[in-house]
């Protein structure tokens, strides 16, 4: 009996952890903020300790839910540290009710990526990237969006 | 930290300056106190001292008031001096955007100049896995009279909020 609790259990721990977090090198990151060409990507870079990332994070769940039937994406990134994945970034992101995409980006050296996301990013979040391919649309800023700064930003 | 103000002139031997914007509240400026100690030791006695600032608005974090800088200072025995910026003007003079962003000034005929800026390595969380210490390469290079081979990077910090 005792087993069968510790499987029940096990099986619902997984399924929460495995929910929304994947753990991804900045290559397949970029694979899939332009895998599709109509759609438009909200690419958000926060981390759970970052007081002005938690605070937009809700504005942009509101733009996902609104713009559920088009093609719009919202991403969220991660920049927590590994380690601090299931005591930090979990529970945010469930007490947020994150239910779009969230990345860990395991990239300890930004160095390497950041400009490959914008050359006039220091580093700062949040930061927001927004991607359309087909219109050859590409914008960036660090500052925190509003449901209406991000709408207006977006479009 | 004993409470007086600091200048460039108050070293009148240096012949650079490590400069690191930091505060007491962001996780990857908590990273480093270590090893910003081991940068001042090993350099202040080449003629290139370590300085701290923190320019963060001190109204958004309370963590970083002047009190709880002393605290920290204290606390994980800094060997340099953690300076704080009320009016946030080094931090704008040095475009400083983050915490933790680090500069290495070096004077040349008399004139500061900015030699680095960016990250002071290549792994804040790990530091057993450093690959790339930025600031020491900068600093071996100019003290070999050498052209600083990599002179800014990237990396993730927590914005330095300007009050308006």
């Amino acid at each position: 009996m005792k087993l069968k609790i510790f499987a029940v259990f096990l099986l619902f721990h997984n399924v929460a952890f495995s929910q929304n977090i994947s753990i991804i090198k900045f290559e397949t990151l970029q694979q899939r903020i332009t895998s599709n060409p109509d759609t438009v990507y909200v690419v958000n870079f926060f981390a759970s300790w970052c007081a002005p990332c938690i605070k937009e994070i809700p504005e942009f769940l509101k733009y996902a839910d609104e713009n559920k039937n088009k093609k719009v994406r919202v991403i969220f990134v991660s920049l927590d540290f590994k380690k601090n994945m299931s005591e930090s970034l979990l529970p945010m992101v469930q007490n947020l009710n994150i239910n779009q995409t969230v990345y860990l980006l395991d990239e300890p050296d930004a160095n390497e990526w950041i400009d490959k996301i914008d050359n006039t990013w220091s580093g700062v979040i949040p930061a927001t990237l927004i991607l359309h391919k087909a219109s050859d649309n590409r914008r960036f800023t660090t500052e925190s969006l509003s449901y209406s700064l991000l709408k207006k930003f977006a479009n | 930290m004993d409470g007086s103000y600091v200048s460039l002139s108050d070293y009148p031997d240096a012949k650079g300056f490590i400069i690191i914007f930091t505060c007491n509240h962001c996780p990857f400026a908590k990273l480093y106190p270590a090893r910003l100690n081991e940068l001042n030791l090993k350099y202040k006695k080449m003629g290139i001292p370590l300085l701290a600032i923190s320019s963060t608005d001190t109204i958004a974090y309370e963590e970083d008031t002047y009190i709880k800088m002393v605290e920290k200072s204290n606390n994980e025995s800094f060997n340099f001096p953690y300076l704080y910026d009320s009016q946030q003007l080094v931090a704008k003079n040095f475009n400083a955007q983050k915490t933790p962003h680090a500069y290495v000034i070096w004077k040349e005929k008399g004139i500061w100049k900015i030699k680095y800026k960016g990250a002071i390595d290549d792994n804040g969380a790990e530091p057993e896995k450093v690959e790339n210490n930025y600031i020491s390469r900068a600093l071996d290079q100019l003290l070999n009279e050498k052209e600083v081979e990599i002179k800014e990077t990237k990396s993730i910090g927590c914005q330095i909020h300007f009050r308006k």
